[in-house]
């Protein structure tokens, strides 16, 4: 059996004495697309900051091809392969778009620290930025302080400096959150694209997104993995309707 | 509707040349500097006497420094109350240099910054260790307990520091320099001109590398930088060393021009001032603090000629600065690039005219009114006559009160009634086709 892109061995976080997540037993396979669902507060995104450090765990193990990623600093997490967006969206703001994806280059391209060189001259940079913008469609807003984009403009920025780094393993945090019908998708499509070939893990509420998107489903309760599995198997899951699904299938009718 | 494409919109074309260059070539942005360095070479011969040299040799420290303590504030977000430190320990360090005699006089002048420069760069290394672990408050606090620290220092570890008196040295024991021994100010303005053009240049190209754009970055937003793959603290650990490396030139430099250094080069009141006349000069652009060092030089030197009250005067511009243009002198002069580009700053002129000068004229009343109090409070018993814009009177008489009183009311009246006309006209300078025919992209 080949090592999981990305695996989670019973792993545990409590607040003081308040378990939020309770044992989660997880393993995603190289180029699946997963997704994480459930109701408010099952501590979804507390699972995102455990898998990135952006937490310390309580118990358990985390496993990036099988490096355990504990005690990791989140810029290490990120060298290593991962890159995340975040539930609310997380750019630089004052400085250009362009700007925004070029720096989100330098690590991978080598640059690292270093104070001797110009990125304005260094044409791999320039050229790789502008492919990105030209992915993720801003390129007519290449030179604007990102600040001022919209909405789903940031949103897509976002997506754009997360992807750029090439990291294999992708986390998005609630990509399309508080988005019109048509920016959603369209950023679906987007991420479609742009994860084509890579390990993607996303926390999303919009089940539309979910069943088009994921090729497998966990869904998260109190902290507890109830169900994973393929989209159709995990929606004719009694336990899941109950739990959630059923209640969120319904309101969307 | 209209033509989207108009070459006002903000929005930019990447296949036009002009925007490629931007990002690919710094063949553009040496006009500037070229400029500069000429208006340096000629500078002296324009303002020809010893004490305008004088000003211009402390100008031209100040921005040196000004700029450095810039790549804290303005480029990697760092607050810091007690920068004065580092350009303080540069400059007893070379006065140090200097007092070596033996050693001194195998080494020119022009190399003796470079000393300042490592001291002040060793110090910010030592600090920043511990002080960079985190922006913001944590940061600033760091800081100003270092700076009370090192300038207590100065009064315990005096084979260092000198105590009260500091230390001096002479400047004209090195080995000549192409027989130039720098007795005169003219020579040091050049020496020091010469090392304002290098550490200029080296700050910017600084901020052009990966670390430097990347200072940005954590500046913006310090955890999305480290899902980047950087470590926040190094990113800022390296700007607080070069920072500290650019203060130790300028400290150096004060020393070789004054040819003493005290308490004063280090303490808070020093740093509060940097911190004043980078943020008087506008922290979001590279330019800023050259503009703030000079405006602030100008106010320090010449107009503390004209009155005793240069620092109240100093302070109101730093609030007004503070409360109105947070952006600073550069701030305001960029606001109007995008008028310029249009091609529609023509416009502004005669409102800006009409405008500011009744607010030149009520600022200039109220300062007569501000003297005229300072003198009634202040003067010897007796002593009734004072001189206000050379005009001599008796200030406790009725009348130059009046006048003063009236002038600045009504000046700031009519100011007030001008001010429509000059709204409507920036807005009509600053209106895009895109903003009334396009109702704005996306």
């Amino acid at each position: 059996m080949t090592t999981a892109a990305l695996e989670l061995k019973n792993l545990q976080k409590s607040f003081g004495k308040t378990e939020i997540i309770r044992g989660v037993n997880l393993a995603v396979g190289n180029s699946e697309r997963h997704a994480i669902i459930g109701p408010n507060g099952a501590g979804k995104s507390t699972l995102f900051n455990l898998i990135t450090g952006r937490f310390p765990q309580t118990a358990g193990e985390v496993l990036l091809h099988g490096q355990n990623l504990a005690g990791k600093a989140p810029f290490e997490i990120n060298r290593m392969g991962l890159s995340r967006s975040f539930q609310i969206t997380n750019i630089f703001p004052k400085m250009s778009v362009f700007e925004n994806v070029r720096c989100s280059l330098l690590w991978s391209m080598g640059y690292k620290y270093n104070f001797w060189s110009m990125v304005g001259r260094s044409r791999d940079l320039t050229e790789g930025a502008e492919q990105i913008l030209e992915q993720i469609n801003l390129t007519n807003r290449r030179d604007l302080p990102a600040g001022t984009l919209s909405y789903a403009e940031q949103r897509a920025l976002e997506i754009g400096i997360t992807i750029a780094g090439g990291a294999d393993v992708i986390m998005l945090d609630e990509p399309t959150a508080g988005m019109s019908h048509s920016e959603t998708d369209y950023i679906v499509e987007l991420i479609r694209t742009v994860t084509e070939g890579k390990t993607l893990i996303m926390v999303e509420h919009d089940m539309g997104v979910v069943f088009g998107l994921a090729d497998r489903i966990s869904v998260l309760v109190y902290g507890e993995l109830i169900a994973t599995g393929r989209p159709e198997d995990v929606r004719g899951d009694p336990k899941v309707q109950e739990a959630y699904l059923g209640a969120a299938l319904e309101a969307e009718h | 509707m209209s033509n989207p494409m108009k070459e006002n919109q903000i929005t930019t074309d990447p296949s036009k040349p002009a925007q490629r260059m931007r990002a690919g070539s710094l063949r553009i942005a040496a006009l500037p500097w070229v400029i500069a360095g000429l208006a340096l070479l000629v500078m002296p011969f324009v303002f020809n006497d010893n004490s305008a040299i004088t000003i211009m040799n402390q100008m031209a420290i100040t921005i040196i420094f000004a700029l450095a303590y810039n790549m804290l504030l303005g480029q990697g977000g760092m607050l810091s109350f007690g920068h004065a430190v580092y350009a303080g320990v540069g400059g007893f360090a070379c006065m140090h240099v200097m007092a070596s005699t033996d050693f001194f006089e195998m080494l020119p002048l022009p190399v003796l910054p470079i000393f300042g420069g490592l001291f002040g760069m060793g110090l910010a290394m030592i600090v920043g260790s511990f002080s960079t672990r985190s922006a913001g408050t944590v940061f600033a606090m760091i800081s100003l307990g270092v700076g009370e620290l090192i300038a207590a220092c100065s009064v315990i570890i005096v084979a260092f520091f000198g105590g009260e008196e500091g230390i001096s040295g002479d400047r004209t024991y090195g080995l000549p320099f192409f027989g130039i021994e720098f007795l005169h100010q003219i020579e040091v303005y050049y020496l020091i001109a010469f090392w304002l053009m290098v550490s200029a240049l080296l700050m910017y190209l600084f901020s052009r590398t990966p670390i430097g754009r990347m200072a940005n970055a954590v500046r913006d937003n310090p955890e999305r930088a480290e899902f980047l793959g950087y470590s926040s603290r190094w990113v800022r650990y390296y700007s607080f060393i070069f920072s500290g490396f650019f203060a130790g030139i300028a400290g150096g430099l004060f020393a070789i021009n004054y040819e003493i250094v005290t308490e004063e080069n280090l303490n808070t009141a020093s740093s509060g001032v940097i911190l004043l006349v980078t943020f008087l000069g506008g922290v979001g652009f590279f330019f800023g603090p050259i503009i703030g060092a000079i405006a602030f030089t100008l106010l320090q030197t010449v107009l503390s000629l004209q009155t005793d009250l240069w620092a109240f005067y100093a302070g109101v511009l730093f609030l007004a600065t503070v409360m109105f243009f947070p952006g600073g002198l550069a701030g305001l002069l960029m606001m109007h690039v995008p008028a310029i580009k249009m091609g529609k700053a023509s416009k502004l002129v005669v409102p800006y005219i009409t405008t500011l000068i009744p607010a030149l004229i009520g600022i200039l009343g109220l300062s007569a009114l501000v003297e005229m109090t300072f003198h009634v409070r202040h003067s010897s018993v007796g002593d009734e006559e004072m001189t206000v814009f050379w005009t001599t009177f008796d200030s406790h008489d009725i009348l130059p009160w009046a006048v003063a009183i009236g002038v600045t009311v009504v000046a700031f009246a009519v100011m007030r009634m001008m001010l429509p006309t000059l709204r409507a006209a920036w807005a009509d300078a600053n209106a895009t086709k895109a903003n009334t025919s396009n109702g704005g992209a996306a």
